[in-house]
């Protein structure tokens, strides 16, 4: 179902009574105006007949209208109109005028009668008029055209309609604008909505919303409200989980480690590898769902000056190992750079570029890790020389739980994509490029000043 | 050596016992606060494995305990804190309480071992006049060095270098600290100097198997003593 236009929905609720009130308005204000003026034009007409009745006389041979030429004319004289006329004897013969012009129905021939009627295929006007021709009533029409009658109810009908009118428009005019104006707010609201980063769920201020909206906003911050609870639920849960796995994991960890180092047959040596490599696998694990859960929006830490370099030389003595264990040399390029941002999640991002380098390096690779800032903006990456990511899948490595097809090693794939959702939360981004000479892979996290 | 562990995870707590017997220590393991500060209080111990997800009195309050203790050796027996929380928060109370290094869960048993031993050694160093990494024992009273019980000629910077290092055991020493640590009389020293001295140091240490990692744009390492 299409989104129901509120503005339509108002014009069309507003339209038929502003129709029917512009329709009565006008009858209302047609009818007491047309009346008079109607009247008025039969009384010329009546008059024009009683002159006319005047000029009838008796005469022996019957009667006749003896009508000067020159009064003819007066009488005749419209400037919109053509008028008729016929002198009718008392027994209802022709006398004079215009043979063809219809009498009144059943009216008494003495009667003043005012009427409609058709005449060379003309629409006209008639009144009957009864006039004195010796002792008897002769009875005289006189009948005009309807071109200053019509002309007349078309002025009439303009002049009252045309205010109505123009209140109709502007109410449209207004209704339609209103609405826009009216609807600000909440245009307001939902950019302020949009503006918001996915992971912000404060709630909407209210103090600026109109009151109207007051309702919607309390709605949507109780939603907001529980989907933040929702969440720091889910996080306590995962941070909950991941550490009481790992007291176990590091008892199962120093018992491996005890049994590797006492002698024993070849198979079960072998057997216990295995399940050696399989507890690390699973503490790193149980580490990267932790780091997951704290860069989750709403479970981040406040925001501190955080130097890079500082941060990368915290941790050296750690990746240093790590690096000494692979056979790999780890060097450092570090220049001081400060950022805003939570130092822990910052040293996870940066640990699992350096993890990463170091486990896809091959014996005697080469990692660097570094720091400083470019073109003015911040940055931390760690280089290889290692087998690189093919371009094709620089995006979908940042992707969590996704390895590159073919690549040996257990990561879980999540590593990248920590990186990436800590650069977000950060409002950096995360770069995979060639190494130098276009061998390994350099992972680049920028920061924007 | 003498060692505490305070661990409530029993196959952790007997993992990490034995693991520190097979390095020659002798170690008491208890699950409960309470009774690690009654036993710290008492008697003496060279360093206290101290878990911080303890039931009832956790490790927290136990360092504080310890710490705040009248009996001298407690308040100065080093701390290593086990941790399963990794919240910034937790490791900088448990070092302002007086934690002397901490470890989050789970870890491998190498490089637990690695720092007993380089906490047992600071706490021996402390007021102790003989630094001893292997055949190397440096007599600071003296200030003379002995390799495989052979006296050992180092010029003075040497010596500072070789000393700071000797502190670190493990750890990366960055160029400047050392610079720091060695330039005290306002001379100015240079990176390539530290350089000098650091390959002088390895070519009289390294035929003993004692070997100095240069960690690239960083400084250096002196790895712990593996045997020649």
């Amino acid at each position: 179902m299409a989104a129901r236009s509120l503005r339509a929905h108002l014009l069309r609720m507003l339209l038929p009574p502003i129709a029917a009130l512009l329709v009565l308005g006008g009858l209302v204000a047609y009818y007491p105006a047309i009346e008079p003026a109607t009247e008025a034009y039969d009384q010329a007409l009546i008059d024009v007949g009683t002159s006319l009745g005047t000029y009838v006389r008796a005469g022996d041979a019957g009667y006749r209208l003896e009508l000067p030429a020159a009064v003819d004319q007066v009488l005749r004289r419209d400037s919109y109109d053509t008028v008729y006329y016929r002198v009718l004897g008392p027994a209802g013969e022709h006398v004079a005028g215009d043979e063809g012009l219809p009498e009144p129905s059943d009216e008494p021939r003495d009667a003043l009668v005012s009427y409609d009627a058709s005449y060379k295929g003309q629409s006209v006007r008639l009144v009957a008029v009864p006039a004195h021709c010796g002792n008897a009533t002769c009875r005289v029409l006189v009948a005009e055209t309807t071109v200053k009658r019509k002309r007349l109810a078309r002025d009439i009908l303009f002049s009252t309609l045309l205010p109505g009118m123009l209140i109709a428009g502007a109410t449209l005019v207004i209704v339609w604008f209103g609405v826009k104006r009216g609807l600000g707010p909440l245009a307001r609201l939902s950019e302020e909505i949009k503006a918001r980063s996915p992971g912000d769920l404060r709630p909407i201020d209210a103090a600026g919303a109109p009151e109207e909206t007051q309702p919607l906003v309390g709605a949507l911050n109780g939603l907001l409200g529980e989907v933040a609870q929702a969440s720091r639920n889910q996080q306590r849960f995962l941070a909950n989980a991941a550490h009481q796995l790992r007291t176990p994991l590091a008892g199962l960890q120093a018992h491996t480690e005890l049994a590797l180092a006492a002698p024993l047959p070849g198979p079960a040596r072998a057997e216990l590898e295995q399940v050696h490599q399989a507890t690390i696998r699973t503490a790193r694990l149980a580490n990267q769902l932790l780091a997951l859960a704290r860069a989750e929006p709403g479970a981040r830490g406040s925001a501190a000056d955080v130097n890079l370099k500082t941060l990368a030389e915290g941790d050296a003595d750690g990746w240093v190992h790590q690096a000494l264990a692979r056979d790999v040399d780890l060097g450092f390029e570090l220049e001081g750079v400060h950022v805003q941002g939570d130092a822990l999640l910052l040293r996870e991002a940066l640990a699992n570029l350096v993890h990463n380098a170091i486990e896809y390096s091959q014996r005697g690779g080469h990692v660097t890790v570094r720091t400083g800032s470019r073109a003015g903006q911040p940055f931390a990456e760690v280089e290889d020389d290692g087998p690189g990511i093919p371009a094709a899948e620089r995006e979908r490595v940042l992707e969590r739980f996704y390895r590159v097809p073919g690549t040996p090693g257990t990561g879980s794939g999540l590593g990248l994509a920590i990186v990436r959702e800590i650069a977000v939360g950060h409002g950096a981004q995360v770069a995979i490029a060639d190494g130098a000479g276009g061998r390994g892979c350099r992972a680049t996290i920028t920061f924007q000043l | 050596m003498r060692l505490l562990i305070v661990e409530d995870d029993a196959p952790l707590a007997s993992g990490l016992r034995r693991i520190l017997e097979a390095e020659g220590h002798a170690v008491d393991v208890t699950s409960r606060g309470e009774q690690a500060v009654l036993a710290a209080s008492q008697e003496r111990f060279d360093l206290v494995i101290l878990d911080i997800g303890l039931p009832q009195m956790d490790g927290f309050e136990v360092l504080r305990r310890l710490r705040s203790s009248a009996a001298e050796r407690a308040g100065q027996t080093p701390v290593l804190v086990l941790t399963a929380r990794d919240a910034v928060d937790d490791r900088v109370h448990g070092l302002d309480l007086g934690a002397d290094d901490y470890m989050v869960k789970p870890f491998a048993m190498p490089e637990l071992t690695a720092r007993v031993r380089a906490l047992l050694r600071r706490s021996q160093a402390h007021g102790g006049p003989r630094i001893v990494h292997g055949p190397l024992t440096l007599d600071t009273v003296a200030r003379r060095a002995f390799l495989r019980s052979e006296p050992l000629e180092l010029a003075a910077r040497e010596w500072a270098v070789l000393e700071v290092l000797l502190g670190k055991v493990e750890k990366i020493v960055s160029k400047e600290s050392i610079i720091q640590a060695v330039a005290g009389w306002g001379d100015d020293l240079s990176p390539n100097a530290i350089e000098v001295y650091v390959s002088r140091l390895r070519s009289k240490l390294e035929p003993a198997g004692i070997r100095i990692r240069t960690v690239r744009g960083f400084g250096y390492m002196l790895e712990e003593f593996k045997g020649n």
